[in-house]
């Protein structure tokens, strides 16, 4: 099962994409997509329910977060009212140990996305605040890199032993797809995904042309 | 971030700072959609039973003024990051529109490039008999480590 753990909808103040733009997107372009997580901004979107749009679709579609902290950017995964309580989504310098023992605590998880990027992603800031404990999965691809932002990534998950998925970081319709996560086995909701991150079936694969 | 985005919020936002009325023609409709490369008639032919203006057309107006008196920051201390138009109703040939303005939003998030502090500008277009016809976002973004480190660099 395929899907594309990081995108954003027009939920998030630079999102363009509207979820139903990005399944019919998916449906007519063939994307070997089974369904993608939004991971909006600064924000849990809590009232938004693709449900139907899963029927109508066959996708999987579930939603996430996008935090920031100290060391760039973070994928939740698995949010829920008491992680809602235990972070201020719309910090931009969260605590990042603190963002993944309270995701931890939550039966959430922690993702640092982008990891390559400059400034907010957590490669460059290893150098001057360390390694952060408790990190077990980064995003290794990122459709979104540049250069050898996405390299740089892979070296530090091999370096600390880090598992990678991948995720588009679409903001417009066509980025959807662009990187995904391989998964062995089915996912059908979020508790799923968050267990399936907890184990090692599954890995960043990449469509970029 | 030096700046208390909190209290920026609460002293500035959703409060009306300007009005302008604009007549709409249909010779200015059909250069806007000719300059867009509009094809379709009922944007480039006025004797067409559905002549109105593109979906984007309000995006092309600004008020009296762009920030309001007063506002800690101006319009040429950050750039252009975009416009979003929502359409609400036809705007056609013959119309006058009220433009109000305000600021919508404002909040921080950090990029390749650091901080950057955004503002909200939103537009709320309704033609002669108050009827709704667009309301344009316009954010304005500011990079505050460039800002910073120019300051603390001695320039301005």
């Amino acid at each position: 099962m395929i899907l594309d753990l990081h995108s954003h909808s027009i939920r998030s103040d630079d999102g363009r994409a509207k979820v139903e733009n990005y399944c019919q997107w998916i449906r007519k372009r063939e994307l070997p997509l089974d369904g993608f997580v939004l991971t909006e901004h600064r924000q849990w979107d809590a009232k938004s329910d693709y449900r139907k749009l899963e029927d109508e679709t066959g996708l999987c579609i579930l939603k996430g977060s996008e935090v920031e902290t100290e060391y760039g950017h973070v994928l939740l995964f698995g949010v829920n009212d008491d992680l809602v309580a235990a972070l201020d989504f719309s910090r931009l310098d969260l605590p990042l140990h603190e963002v993944v023992a309270a995701a931890d605590r939550c039966g959430a998880i922690a993702v640092p996305c982008h990891p390559g990027r400059v400034t907010v992603g957590m490669c460059a800031h290893y150098g001057t605040l360390g390694p952060c404990e408790g990190v077990q999965v980064i995003e290794t691809l990122n459709g979104g890199s540049r250069g050898t932002e996405n390299e740089e990534a892979i070296a530090l998950a091999e370096q600390y032993g880090y598992r990678g998925v991948g995720g588009s970081d679409a903001h417009i319709v066509s980025f959807i797809g662009r990187c995904a996560t391989k998964f062995e086995r089915e996912i059908r909701d979020i508790g799923d995904l968050v267990s399936e991150l907890r184990g090692d079936a599954y890995e960043a694969v990449s469509f970029k042309e | 971030m030096d700046i208390d985005v909190n209290q920026l919020k609460e002293d500035w936002c959703g409060r009306q700072f300007d009005e302008v009325q604009i007549p709409v023609a249909a010779k200015e409709i059909v250069e806007f959609a000719q300059a867009c490369g509009e094809t379709a008639a009922r944007f480039t032919d006025p004797s067409d039973p559905d002549f109105q203006a593109p979906p984007s057309y309000t995006s092309r107006f600004h008020g009296g003024r762009a920030m309001p008196k007063d506002f800690p920051i101006q319009s040429h201390q950050g750039f252009d990051a975009g416009k979003c138009v929502h359409v609400n109703g036809p705007l056609r040939a013959g119309d006058t529109v009220t433009a109000r303005s305000e600021i919508h939003d404002i909040y921080t998030k950090t990029g390749r490039s650091g901080n950057m502090l955004f503002i909200v500008h939103r537009m709320t277009f309704t033609n002669q008999n108050e009827e709704p016809i667009s309301v344009v976002d316009w954010r304005l973004v500011q990079n505050q480590v460039s800002r910073k480190s120019k300051r603390e660099a001695g320039q301005s």
